[in-house]
C-alpha cells in the first residue's frame, strides 16, 4: 500500500496519540460533532488537558480538522492519558483556516464547547467545559452550527 | 381646581390628621381616579399563542373604496414565564401582526417572531436570556447578539417576506403570507450579526439605509428595495450614544446623537449606558455619496425615540420633527415599572421641528403638543411638507396615548380624535388614496386596545379629517398587547 499523504492521516477515523501508553491505563476520546446545517469547510478543534491550555496559555493535545460532509461527523483519538479534557471547537464554514469575525468583532462561523457549555458573552471557562476523561473508551458529543 | 390639585389637597389634610372617615374614602376613591382608573394593563398582558387568521367584526362605519391592503405591525408580546418574566417592555418576545382589509372587511393574525431567544426562554420556562432592561440568567447562551434578539420592534416588506426589525442585531425574515419565521437575515456573509436599526429610511429611488450602531462606531446599510446590499460602510461617532431612530434627506443622513452614552458592556443592556446632560445633542450631516463628508451641529440636550422624515430647502436649511423629552426616564424607568403594572406619572413627550442652518446654528422648536410615534405621507419623503401625524392624548397616569391627531406646522393648529381613556391608542400608518397625489390625500390606520371590552380594534381613518372620528372600525375577539411599529403594503 502506499504511503497516505500526512492530511489524509489526520484525517483518518483514528488517531493514536501515545501509541506507546499502556493498554490498561489509556484512554480513547471519540469527538462526535452534531447538527452540522453547513455542508462546507471543516470543523477545527482542540483537545486540551489543562486550564491553562485551554486559555492557549499551553500546548493543547491535540488539533484536528475534520471536513464538514455530513450531519454528523467524528473523529478518536487513543493513547490518551485519563485526566480532566476540554474541547474547543469552530466550524471554519468558508475554509480559509480562521474563526471569521464581523467588523465589531463578533465571531460569524458557527463554535462550540465540550460539556454543552455555552458561551454567554465570551467563550465559557474551562471548569464549565471541562469532562472527566476516564482509562478506556470515552465518546463526547457536540452539537455545532 | 384639577384633580392633581385635590388630590394634593386631600394628601395634606391626611397628614394634618384631621381626616374624618369620609374624608379618607374619598380621597381614596379620587386617588384611585387620579390613578387612571384604566385598566391599562391589559394592553400589556401576554399572548399566549399565535391567533391563526381570522374575522374582525366590522362595529362602526364602513371601509372606504380604494383601502385594500395589509397593515403589518410589530411589538413585544410575552412577558412572563413561571421560573422568570422580563423586566422592560423592550424585552417581550416580537410578535408580528396582519391586518388584512379586502372588499370592504378585515381580518386579523398574530405570530411570534421564532427566535432563539423564545426557544430558550420556552424551553427554561423563564426568561434566561438578557436584554435592554433584564439581566437574564448567568449562563444563558450568548454566542452573538443575535441570540439575544427579542425581533420586536418594527417590520419592513422586502417583496413577499416582512423583516421583523430589532435594533440591536440582524432583521428576521418572515413570509408575509403567513407570517411563519423563514430565520435570521445574514445581509452578508462578513456581516453577520451587525445590528440593524428599527428604523430605516427610503430613498425615493428605492434604496433602504440603516445603521448597525456598537459604541461609538456605526455600519452605514445601504440595501436596494429587494434586500441586497449595495454598502457597508463603517463611520466613526464623535460619542457612543444610545441610537434608536435617525433621519435623512435626499442626499444626506443625519444622527442625532444624544447624551445617553455607552461607557461599558454589561447586562441589563441599558445600564451600559449614562446620561451626561452636560454635553448637549451633537446632530452629524452625511453625505450619502460620501459619508467622510460631514457636519456637526450643537443642541441643547433633549432625548428622543423617534424623528420625522427630513428635508433641505433651497437656502440649505435642513428642517425635521420629532418627539422630545428632557431625559430617556421611559426607557429606564417606565419601561421597567408598566412590566409591574405600575406607572409613574412623567410629562408626555411633545413633537418640535429641528432646523439645522447654512450658518451652523441648530434650533429646536417645541410645540407643547404631546406627541409619540410621529408618521407622515411616505410620498413626502425627502421634501418639504406640512403635516405629521403622531399619537396625542397622553394618559396622564396610564402609559401611551388615547387619541391621534395630525399637526399642521404651516398653522399649527390640530386635527385630533381622543377615544377617551379606555383605550390604548397605537401608532397611525397612512395609506394613500389610489390616484390621489395632495398630501394626506388617503386615510390613517391605526390599531387600540379598548380596554373596557378587552378587544383590539382598527381603525379607518380620513387623514384630512380625524376630527369627525373613524369612518370604520373592526374589532377582534381577541386583545393583542400594543405594537409599536407597522407598515402598509398595498394590494
Amino acid at each position: 500500500m502506499k504511503t497516505l499523504p500526512l492530511i489524509a492521516t489526520l484525517l483518518l477515523a483514528t488517531v493514536t496519540i501515545a501509541p506507546g501508553a499502556r493498554a490498561a491505563e489509556a484512554a480513547s476520546l471519540t469527538v462526535t460533532f452534531k447538527g452540522l446545517t453547513a455542508r462546507s469547510g471543516s470543523i477545527l478543534f482542540t483537545v486540551v488537558n489543562s486550564e491553562d491550555a485551554y486559555n492557549d496559555k499551553a500546548r493543547a493535545v491535540t488539533q484536528a480538522i475534520l471536513p464538514a460532509n455530513a450531519d454528523t461527523v467524528s473523529q478518536t483519538f487513543t493513547g490518551l492519558a485519563p485526566g480532566r479534557y476540554a474541547i474547543k471547537a469552530f466550524h471554519d464554514v468558508n475554509g480559509d483556516g480562521k474563526m471569521g469575525m464581523n467588523p465589531f468583532g463578533m465571531p460569524t462561523e458557527p463554535f462550540a464547547f465540550s460539556n454543552k457549555a455555552v458561551a454567554s458573552m465570551g467563550p465559557p471557562n474551562w471548569e464549565a467545559a471541562a469532562f472527566e476523561l476516564k482509562a478506556g473508551e470515552n465518546i463526547r458529543s457536540i452539537d455545532i452550527d | 381646581m384639577n384633580r392633581r390639585q385635590l388630590l394634593s389637597a386631600f394628601s395634606a389634610v391626611a397628614g394634618a390628621s384631621i381626616l374624618t372617615p369620609e374624608l379618607a374614602q374619598a380621597a381614596a376613591q379620587l386617588g384611585q381616579g387620579a390613578a387612571s382608573g384604566v385598566d391599562w394593563q391589559v394592553g400589556f398582558a401576554d399572548l399566549e399563542a399565535d391567533v391563526p387568521r381570522a374575522p374582525m367584526r366590522r362595529i362602526r362605519g364602513r371601509a372606504p373604496a380604494g383601502l385594500a391592503g395589509s397593515l403589518y405591525r410589530n411589538g413585544p408580546g410575552k412577558f412572563h414565564r413561571p421560573g422568570g418574566s422580563v423586566d422592560h417592555w423592550f424585552d417581550g418576545d416580537g410578535l408580528m401582526r396582519a391586518f388584512r382589509i379586502a372588499d370592504g372587511g378585515a381580518t386579523v393574525e398574530a405570530r411570534f417572531v421564532d427566535t432563539p431567544k423564545r426557544r430558550a426562554d420556552t424551553a427554561a420556562g423563564a426568561v434566561v436570556t438578557p436584554g435592554f432592561g433584564t439581566a437574564g440568567r448567568p449562563g444563558a447562551r450568548v454566542r452573538n447578539n443575535d441570540d439575544v434578539n427579542a425581533a420586536n420592534i418594527a417590520v419592513m416588506p422586502v417583496g413577499n417576506e416582512v423583516w421583523a426589525l430589532w435594533e440591536a442585531g440582524s432583521p428576521i425574515v418572515m413570509n408575509a403570507s403567513d407570517l411563519s419565521t423563514t430565520g435570521i437575515k445574514t445581509l452578508r456573509d462578513d456581516l453577520a450579526h451587525v445590528p440593524f436599526l428599527a428604523h430605516p429610511r427610503r430613498d425615493p429611488g428605492g434604496d433602504i439605509w440603516s445603521l448597525g450602531v456598537s459604541g461609538a462606531r456605526a455600519l452605514v446599510w445601504r440595501l436596494s428595495p429587494n434586500g441586497g446590499v449595495r454598502s457597508a460602510e463603517m463611520i466613526e461617532l464623535p460619542t457612543a450614544s444610545y441610537i434608536h431612530d435617525f433621519t435623512a434627506t435626499r442626499t444626506h443622513l443625519i444622527l442625532i446623537l444624544q447624551p445617553w452614552i455607552q461607557d461599558r458592556m454589561v447586562m441589563p443592556y441599558n445600564d451600559s449606558f449614562t446620561w451626561k446632560p452636560d454635553l448637549g445633542v451633537k446632530v452629524l450631516v452625511l453625505d450619502k455619496s460620501d459619508l467622510s463628508r460631514r457636519r456637526t451641529y450643537e443642541l441643547p440636550t433633549f432625548f428622543a425615540f423617534h424623528y420625522g422624515s427630513a428635508w433641505a430647502e433651497a437656502d440649505g436649511t435642513i428642517r425635521f420633527d420629532g418627539c422630545f423629552t428632557d431625559d430617556p426616564k421611559f426607557a429606564t424607568l417606565n419601561g421597567r415599572a408598566l412590566m409591574t403594572g405600575a406607572w409613574i406619572s412623567q410629562p408626555a413627550s411633545q413633537l418640535g421641528m429641528i432646523a439645522l442652518h447654512p450658518d451652523g446654528r441648530a434650533t429646536l422648536a417645541r410645540t407643547g403638543v404631546g406627541a409619540e410615534f410621529p408618521r407622515s405621507d411616505g410620498r413626502m419623503a425627502g421634501t418639504s411638507r406640512r403635516y405629521t401625524v403622531h399619537a396625542a392624548s397622553a394618559a396622564p397616569n396610564a402609559p401611551l396615548f388615547h387619541g391621534v391627531a395630525t399637526h399642521d406646522w404651516k398653522t399649527g393648529a390640530s386635527d385630533a380624535f381622543d377615544f377617551g381613556v379606555h383605550h390604548l391608542v397605537e401608532e397611525a400608518v397612512f395609506v394613500a388614496r389610489p390616484g390621489g397625489s395632495d398630501e394626506l390625500d388617503g386615510w390613517l390606520l391605526a390599531p387600540s386596545v379598548n380596554t373596557r371590552v378587552r378587544a383590539t380594534e382598527l381603525h379607518v381613518f380620513d387623514a384630512r379629517r380625524l376630527s369627525a372620528g373613524p369612518l370604520c372600525t373592526w374589532r377582534s375577539e381577541h386583545v393583542l398587547p400594543v405594537s409599536l411599529h407597522g407598515v402598509f403594503v398595498k394590494g
